[in-house]
């Protein structure tokens, strides 16, 4: 116990525990901590009249959990395979987030991040929270929060 | 706060809350000792418990209440109106001091002098010559205290105290349970009860609610593999009953509500110079315990209502031909999976004229719409937001608040207000409540592919339409489709448009009508397909989905699907369906006389056509032959912890146990009965037929679709064996042994 804890901090010294997530082309790092678990392919159900970034209800332990599409919050055409769904808890109970595939694990260096570039169109700076320079490729920053349903029916309503 | 205060709260409000029933069965009964007894308890228990505790004011207070209780109980002092005003008073001083130990751990401060002169007084109040009718003024001069509450008693032991000597016998609290047991009956509930916090019930019932789910699925999965399928009715039989058992743990007898109207209908006539008779029946019918507390307030206001603008003063009651004293009926009973509670009163009823200029003056209406309107229509004005038509704004009521909080929060629940009323015979309004919350019964529909649940409560019957029919038999006007049914114009809503799913309107195959009712709107709802009802647990939606407004939920189904659970009245509001012009059940009835012929409903039965007529018809279940059981000979079914009799006449053709069999439960006068079926045919109307040369209709036979067929006559299904005959048959068999014994 103890022991686990004490590595936590040294990797949090050393960097951030992200899991990156593909969506398109694109790579998507997430900060493992806001995960609460990841569901492989699992079936979801269309919720009719529904705001276009819903991307349906998945049976998650008992709840319903509206799940979140990263493809059609990005303007993104549907995806047809079935897609991975990460769970967080948000302000209204937990949320789903379908993506195209979840990665790996990595660690990233604070030292090599970066804000949004301000040619970035304003719903994705909305959406993103920086850039991580990694040695081949950048990962985009999600932040959970910014993707609660509850945040972005209010952003829609507003 | 410590366990023991705690304690000391919850057992003393409880306590409480008996003495003021207790107390307002006593203006009735001024000797029943019982009454007085479970009084003095009350009392006596407080006083030991706060000397105890530290809490002097509580324990004064008491101390001259016991005193004079003590005199009552011992037949030394007979109660009167005054005594029993000062009794109240001393109960509500009671209860405001516990409202502020539990919100500040404190007594509070205040001066008792007033009240306990006064109940000292009490005690040598015409203790010789005890007057029943009129009550002896209190002795010292009331104190002026502060309302304890913010609702309508507070003034009431005011103007009690102010005037003892009028109307405060106006009000008899009749009970329809015998009153002096009802004492003792209590005292061994409170023993043979345990608290359970509800949080732990709730997740009880959660837990429940996925076994339920699991269930489901495991039955739909096991139907494949044989071996499994006995296992699995196990989890089913274990599952029902577990559900059944939290259930009841969660339910309360309605009288929980019920009990704190005497009092307040006695405050409230008072109040009013009103005279006014509290009936209450049905008590004892049971309710889940979050419901009970969501329905308190709608139905206190429909009480409040009904005293104020219900019943009339004495005078104008006596001008019209009444009795001076008006009839307030509290009425509670078990319907099917719902519980109706009615507020009845026999007062003015509702002035259709005075609701319509009053909506039409507070800009809820235009002139011009109240005049489309039927009486009915017009009536259901009332729960609007902002309608009160009172004269007066008074303290009771009129704040413009009312009726559409009564409304909202019971369809908030799940369940259904109607009026009723009848110029110069009163009003009746009738609050549905369904049992339960988690868990409901649903029609499977699909739309485009996708399942959606529709709640049973709002279905009243199904229609299915063939490809050609949909052609022929759906009208149009101007793109707003309508179905004849029974001759009737029905308003049709096409699930996927309404869903968005389609562009076309019309499908290739043809279609099924489930005809809905809600929120006194009817209509139909065009689906592409059915699938058997299902039990299912309600799964709240996120705030995101509920705004879209037509789904009041989502669930999982035995397939393991998810379904959206549709919400009939916001699917009639958003489509713009009106309020049902008139009630649809007597039109119905006059069209069938009209005709002569009846409905039957056709089935087969061993191989032949049988019919029953369609009106006795309740339900049809489907069930697997192994469930049905023999009892004395006879084939019955059980329902959770009713049997059902049954008509079988298909045991000679059924071969396996696991033959899926069709279960027509009809209704013969009061009780239920059920006919076994391979199937279920059709429904069509039928003539009698007369026995050549006699002109005597015969009973067993009808003539559908110009076929002769055999009627099930629902009268010859034997009854059960009565509990009576069960225990005579004990009684010899026990004879015999003793007998058998001594030989």
């Amino acid at each position: 116990m103890m022991s686990s804890l004490m590595l936590q901090t040294a990797a949090q010294d050393e960097g951030i525990e992200m899991c990156s997530v593909r969506v398109g082309q694109t790579f998507y790092g997430i900060p493992v901590t806001r995960i609460l678990e990841i569901l492989g392919k699992t079936a979801k159900q269309p919720v009719p009249l529904a705001p276009i970034y819903i991307g349906g209800l998945v049976h998650y332990r008992g709840e319903v959990l509206t799940a979140i599409s990263l493809r059609r919050l990005l303007d993104m055409p549907a995806h047809d395979a079935s897609e991975d769904i990460l769970v967080f808890e948000g302000a209204d109970g937990y949320f789903g987030l379908l993506v195209d595939e979840v990665g790996e694990v990595m660690t990233v260096q604070p030292a090599d991040f970066e804000g949004n570039p301000s040619t970035l169109d304003d719903r994705r700076k909305a959406l993103f929270n920086g850039t991580y320079k990694l040695s081949n490729a950048l990962l985009v920053v999600l932040d959970p929060q910014r993707l609660d349903p509850v945040r972005l029916a209010e952003a829609a309503s507003s | 706060m410590d366990e023991l205060t705690r304690e000391f709260l919850i057992e003393s409000q409880e306590g409480l809350d008996r003495m003021e029933r207790c107390l307002t069965e006593l203006e009735e009964h001024p000797e029943g000792h019982e009454l007085l007894a479970e009084i003095f308890r009350t009392v006596h228990t407080i006083k030991g418990t706060t000397g105890f505790l530290g809490f002097s004011r509580l324990e004064s207070l008491a101390h001259a209440g016991e005193n004079l209780l003590g005199l009552l109980r011992d037949g030394k002092l007979l109660a009167n109106a005054g005594i029993i005003s000062g009794l109240l008073s001393l109960l509500d001083i009671l209860r405001e001091i516990l409202g502020q130990i539990e919100s500040s751990g404190q007594e509070g401060e205040s001066d008792d002098a007033a009240m306990i002169q006064r109940l000292h007084a009490l005690q040598q109040n015409d203790a010789v010559t005890p007057d029943p009718s009129g009550g002896g003024p209190p002795q010292s001069p009331p104190k002026k205290r502060r309302a304890r509450k913010p609702k309508a008693i507070a003034p009431l032991a005011e103007a009690q105290m102010a005037k003892p000597q009028e109307g405060i016998r106006a009000i008899e609290v009749y009970q329809s349970e015998p009153l002096v047991a009802q004492p003792r009956a209590m005292v061994n509930a409170a023993e043979s009860t345990l608290r359970v916090d509800v949080g732990l019930l709730n997740r009880m019932m959660n837990l429940v609610g996925e076994l339920v789910l699991t269930r489901n699925q495991i039955l739909q999965t096991v139907s494949a593999a044989a071996g499994l399928a006995v296992l699995s009715r196990r989890l089913d039989m274990v599952t029902a009953d577990l559900r059944e058992a939290v259930m009841k743990a969660r339910m309360q007898p309605v009288s929980h509500v019920f009990s704190k109207f005497p009092r307040m209908v006695r405050d409230l006539a008072q109040q009013l110079s009103k005279r006014v008779r509290l009936v209450m029946e049905g008590q004892e019918t049971e309710l889940d315990k979050s419901l009970l507390e969501a329905i308190k307030d709608p139905l206190t206001h429909s009480v409040r209502n009904a005293v104020d603008h219900g019943i009339e003063l004495p005078h104008a009651r006596e001008a019209a031909g009444k009795d001076a004293e008006g009839i307030l009926k509290l009425r509670a009973y078990q319907e099917g999976s719902h519980v109706v509670i009615e507020v009845c009163d026999d007062g003015g009823g509702l002035k259709v004229e005075r609701i319509r200029d009053k909506a039409i003056e507070r800009k809820l209406i235009t002139r011009e719409r109240t005049a489309q309107l039927s009486e009915r229509e017009l009536m259901q004005l009332i729960f609007l937001p902002g309608f009160s038509t009172a004269e007066a704004i008074t303290n009771v009521s009129g704040r413009g608040v009312g009726m559409d909080v009564v409304r909202t929060n019971v369809e908030k629940i799940g369940g259904r207000v109607e009026i009723d009323s009848r110029p110069g015979k009163g009003t009746t309004l009738r609050l549905r409540i369904p049992l339960t919350l988690a868990i409901v019964p649903a029609l499977i529909v699909h739309s485009n592919g996708q399942s959606f649940a529709v709640p049973q409560g709002a279905l009243s019957e199904l229609v299915h339409l063939s490809p050609e029919q949909v052609a022929a038999q759906v009208e149009r006007i101007e793109g707003a489709a309508l179905y004849r049914l029974r001759g009737k114009l029905l308003p049709l809503v096409f699930l996927d448009a309404l869903l968005k799913q389609y562009e076309q309107m019309e499908k290739p195959s043809g279609a099924y009508i489930a005809v809905l009712n809600a929120e006194g709107r009817r209509y139909g709802l065009v689906v592409d397909g059915l699938a058997d009802p299902e039990e299912i647990v309600v799964k709240p939606l996120s705030s995101v989905l509920k705004r879209i407004g037509l789904f009041s939920g989502a669930t999982v189904l035995g397939n393991g699907e998810m379904a959206l659970i549709l919400d009939p009245g916001a699917i009639a509001a958003q489509s713009n369906i009106g309020m049902a012009l008139e009630d649809d059940a007597p039109q119905a009835q006059e069209a069938n006389t009209a005709e002569v012929s009846t409905e039957y409903l056709l089935m087969q039965s061993a191989g032949e056509p049988a019919a029953v007529p369609l009106d006795s018809v309740l339900r049809i279940e489907r069930i697997p032959r192994s469930k049905m059981e023999r009892l004395n000979g006879m084939t019955v079914l059980r329902f959770a912890d009713t049997l059902l009799p049954l008509n079988d006449k298909t045991g000679a053709t059924a071969a396996s146990p696991e033959t899926e069999m069709t279960i027509v439960v009809c209704h013969d006068g009061e009780r239920h009965v059920g006919v076994a079926v391979e199937q279920v045919l059709d429904v069509a109307p039928g003539d009698s037929l007369t026995e050549a040369g006699t002109h005597a209709a015969t009973e067993d036979a009808v003539l559908l679709k110009d076929k002769v067929t055999s009627l099930v006559n629902l009268r010859k299904i034997p009854a059960l064996p009565g509990a009576r005959q069960l225990g005579e048959v004990r009684e010899t068999w026990e004879a015999d042994r003793v007998m058998g014994a001594s030989a």
